[in-house]
């Protein structure tokens, strides 16, 4: 199909779709629900599409997928909120934002950190879409590189690269907070062979455990045991700060977008992980090219833009495999393509055969939901940074019911909550000592990857250790690790002063 | 007073069993819930949603569907519906994998506790890469004949239906693969994609989008039947070529629904007449083939003893890869030596 007909095509399905005032409703709805999934910790982006998807079964498939995918481009999006107002990510997508977000907001400038948010959001979004649609078969071709090996160092460098990133003295101390966390989550019965690791006899913890109740206890029980202790509220407001885009501020960080959305994509290409690592991979390749990278972690614009242009761009990178090879990028999109085959569509090499239209229409749907996102957005930002004017004394009552209520509504086994109160205990004496708490969320969400990764590729390579330093992305993968435990090391700044002294003499 | 008392209960105990004959009787009287035990878009619950649509005409009451995913193997879901009064308003949707649930811990029912209905379900077939240099099974178990566990095998995941029919395989050819267990169907098939492993074993359903658009190259199908697949053309039965086969193949997909075997004898009638006839709706045939299922329609007895010999089968696998943590026997689970 030709570029004009192409065109035709996305022009008339925006245009159908917007002539319905039914479809209008159920976008901006659908995306406000989004917003709201993915603010509320404990309801994620997998879980919305999830529960939206039986609710869709009586409809068309075009107002189904516009629920959909308003649903997962808002809940992506919304997780933002409770991580730059209350330093509490509302999904593990958004942890990287809380790093910048929430010292602006402590700053003063809450608003101003949403409305940069918001449209660094819809940029990532919109620039996620279109690589989708000029490079699917290209991206989809990449992602088929990847094996066992790759997924193993990806992780493992998932885990490091938000380690190095959040420690605020001893790189090292973020480190052993993804080992910690790494060691958490081979707990269970290993995928593999069954056995039953660190379980205890007890049948609960049979299945590993789960993420949303670790994500809850570890970000939310340490902030709500600070906050009384300190008996301050969680954030101030002294000026309202600009919500409308700062075309200037984003101008300025052209580069810094472009990167993350190539970032934020490719790892959304990458089956089976997703938003959830994408965040930190920018937010520390924005760091690192940055001419002042000390400013990171204060409340600097550009990590914020840097992690949530990229989490949301995943959203694009994540269709792309999904619907040229019907393999799901990330875990809402492994939901998404249940919710196609509800409705008939078996998303693989052969849609663009049997439907070629299918393609365009769902990146119409896709614009109009960042549309979407970004309206609500606009709208809602304004009124939840009211919330840091609460007092304490009544805010923080709810913040710990919505945790303890996150962690129960998934599954409603009540041994999540006697989990996430262990853990958030934990994760507050981690804090204490100045133990970064992000890397070891990261390591229970990545570990499980990790652990079958490596030993299923051992298990293909009959023990051969070799593929990891022939296959090309490999290398590049293991320089990177390496490089960044180098550059860490005290010997290597060591080498370096000396290095340098020589030439001062 | 005594008397009286017993006059009494008689006359409510026969009023009972008169008014719930009646009920019986007059059955379906108001709308039936459908209790999928797999989450909405999966296999199971997309058959269920059309079964469910069609059985409703005859009925005439709606059968709501909703999901109850969740617990070991489908089993949040079968107790629920366990619990539900026997009188046919509660039926299960279920699929072949749920009868591995006792062995794994789930619940501590065995399958006869239900009275099924089995849809269908995708036939297995085996697949390599499309730039394999195999074109035939022959070839392939040739050479892996000379060269035992020299060839990767992918099959979904350890204990899954994909993964029984690969030990079939291996077992009716005399081959040895070297199994590599993925966490579902879709990884499975990505790994012959990307050269990880030289073959996977998965539904036709599963397959047939990446086999049209040149991604995977099939072999065989692990059922006694050819298969006709436009755009490609047709799959041999890997009987032909592999009689022995026929001894432990086919295991069949066997996706459908169920009520408990409690529920009165003329509810259980008029379901499976309304099964029949849904059986028989065009929009199932269609639906079948648009999707490469091959239907069923076996109800009662002979649906039992189809899932009989599954549990059998999954319940015993599951125990000699070490995922069982109820014993079989413990339960009462024959062996399959013993079943026939």
């Amino acid at each position: 199909m030709d570029i004009l007909a192409s065109f035709s095509v996305f022009g008339s399905t925006l245009l159908s779709l917007l002539s319905s005032p039914t479809n209008l409703m159920i976008l901006m709805g659908a995306s406000f629900f989004g917003i709201i999934f993915g603010a509320l910790p404990g309801l994620t982006a997998t879980l919305g599409v999830a529960l939206l998807t039986t609710l869709t079964y009586g409809m068309d498939v075009n107002t189904a997928l516009i629920a959909l995918l308003g649903l997962y481009v808002g809940a992506i999006y919304g997780g933002s909120y409770p991580s730059i107002l209350i330093n509490i990510p509302g999904t593990a997508a958004a942890a990287a934002t809380a790093l910048d977000g929430f010292p602006l907001a402590q700053k003063g400038e809450g608003g101003r950190a949403l409305g940069l948010t918001t449209t660094a959001s819809l940029i990532g979004t919109l620039l996620g879409i279109l690589v989708l649609v000029i490079a699917a078969p290209l991206v989809a071709q990449m992602a088929l590189q990847f094996t066992s090996f790759e997924f193993f160092l990806l992780a493992l460098f998932g885990i490091l690269i938000s380690g190095t990133l959040t420690s605020p003295d001893l790189v090292i101390k973020g480190w052993i907070a993804g080992l910690i966390g790494l060691g958490l989550s081979t707990i269970g019965r290993d995928p593999l062979q069954f056995f039953p690791r660190f379980t205890f006899d007890m049948p609960d913890l049979d299945q590993g455990l789960e993420v949303v109740p670790v994500l809850i206890g570890a970000f939310g029980i340490p902030q709500v045991i600070k906050a009384l202790r300190n008996r301050e509220s969680l954030g101030v407001m002294k000026q309202f700060g600009r919500i409308l885009p700062e075309w200037k501020t984003l101008f300025k960080n052209r580069m810094n977008i472009a990167r993350s959305s190539m970032i934020g994509i490719g790892i959304g290409a990458v089956p089976g992980i997703g938003e959830d690592i994408a965040g930190w991979v920018s937010y520390g390749a924005a760091k690192n090219t940055s001419k002042h990278p000390e400013t990171f972690g204060k409340g600097e614009p550009q990590g914020i833009i840097a992690s949530e242009t990229a989490n949301n761009a995943c959203i694009g990178g994540a269709l792309i495999p999904l619907l040229t090879l019907g393999i799901p990028g990330s875990p809402p999109a492994a939901m998404l393509l249940g919710a196609l085959m509800l409705h008939g569509i078996t998303p693989g090499p052969m849609i663009v055969v049997e439907s070629p239209n299918f393609l365009i229409e769902v990146t119409a749907i896709l614009v109009l939901c960042s549309i979407a996102m970004w309206l609500n957005g606009m709208f809602l930002a304004k009124q939840v940074v009211k919330v840091l004017q609460i007092p304490a004394s009544i805010f923080l009552p709810v913040v710990t019911l919505m945790c303890i209520l996150g962690s129960y509504a998934l599954g409603l086994n009540i041994f999540n909550l006697y989990l996430m109160v262990i853990v958030g205990v934990f994760a507050y004496f981690l804090d204490e000592m100045k133990y970064p708490i992000s890397p070891l969320v990261i390591g229970v969400i990545l570990g499980p990857m990790a652990d079958e990764s490596l030993r299923r590729a051992l298990m293909v390579s009959e023990g051969d250790l070799m593929p990891f330093i022939e296959r090309p992305i490999c290398i590049a993968l293991i320089s990177i690790i390496v490089l960044i435990v180098m550059t860490k090391a005290p010997f290597y700044q060591q080498c370096k002063k000396s290095f340098f002294s020589l030439f001062k003499k | 007073m005594k008397k009286i008392i017993t006059t009494l209960a008689a006359s409510v105990l026969a009023t009972t069993i008169a008014t719930s004959s009646i009920a019986a009787d007059r059955y379906p009287e108001r709308d039936i819930t459908n209790v999928v035990v797999w989450s909405a878009g999966g296999g199971t619950d997309v058959v269920n949603r059309m079964i469910s649509a069609e059985m409703a005409k005859s009925l005439d009451v709606n059968i709501n569907v909703t999901n109850r995913p969740g617990g070991v193997a489908g089993s949040l879901g079968m107790s629920y519906v366990k619990r539900q009064k026997a009188d046919g308003y509660t039926l299960v949707g279920l699929s072949e994998s749920v009868v591995g649930s006792a062995v794994q811990g789930g619940w501590d029912q065995k399958m006869s506790v239900w009275y099924p209905f089995i849809v269908g379900g995708s036939p297995d077939l085996i697949s390599v890469s499309a730039d394999s240099k195999y074109t035939t099974l022959q070839e392939l178990i040739a050479d892996v004949k000379k060269n035992p566990r020299s060839i990767k095998a992918s099959a979904g995941g350890a204990g899954s239906i994909h993964h029984l029919n690969l030990l079939a395989l291996m077992n009716g050819t005399g081959a040895e693969f070297n199994y590599i267990p993925y966490p579902g169907s879709a990884p499975a098939q990505t790994a012959v994609m990307t050269g990880e492993v030289e073959l996977v074993i998965t539904s036709l359903a599963e397959q047939q989008q990446l086999i049209k658009g040149g991604k995977l190259k099939p072999l065989a199908m692990l059922v006694a039947d050819d298969q006709a697949l436009d755009g490609f053309g047709t799959i041999p039965s890997a009987f032909k070529a592999f009689p022995e086969l026929q001894k432990y193949l086919p295991i069949m997909q066997a996706i459908g629904l169920a009520v408990s075997q409690d529920v009165p004898d003329n509810v259980k009638a008029k379901l499976t007449k309304a099964f029949q006839s849904a059986m028989g709706s065009p929009v199932i045939h269609k639906w079948a083939k648009d999707n490469f299922y091959v239907l069923s329609g076996l109800s009662g007895a002979e649906a039992s003893k189809e899932f009989a010999f599954l549990e059998s089968l999954f319940s015993w696998t599951l125990n000699d890869l070490g995922a069982a943590k109820v014993s079989p026997s413990t339960l009462g689970i024959p062996k399959l030596s013993e079943l026939k």
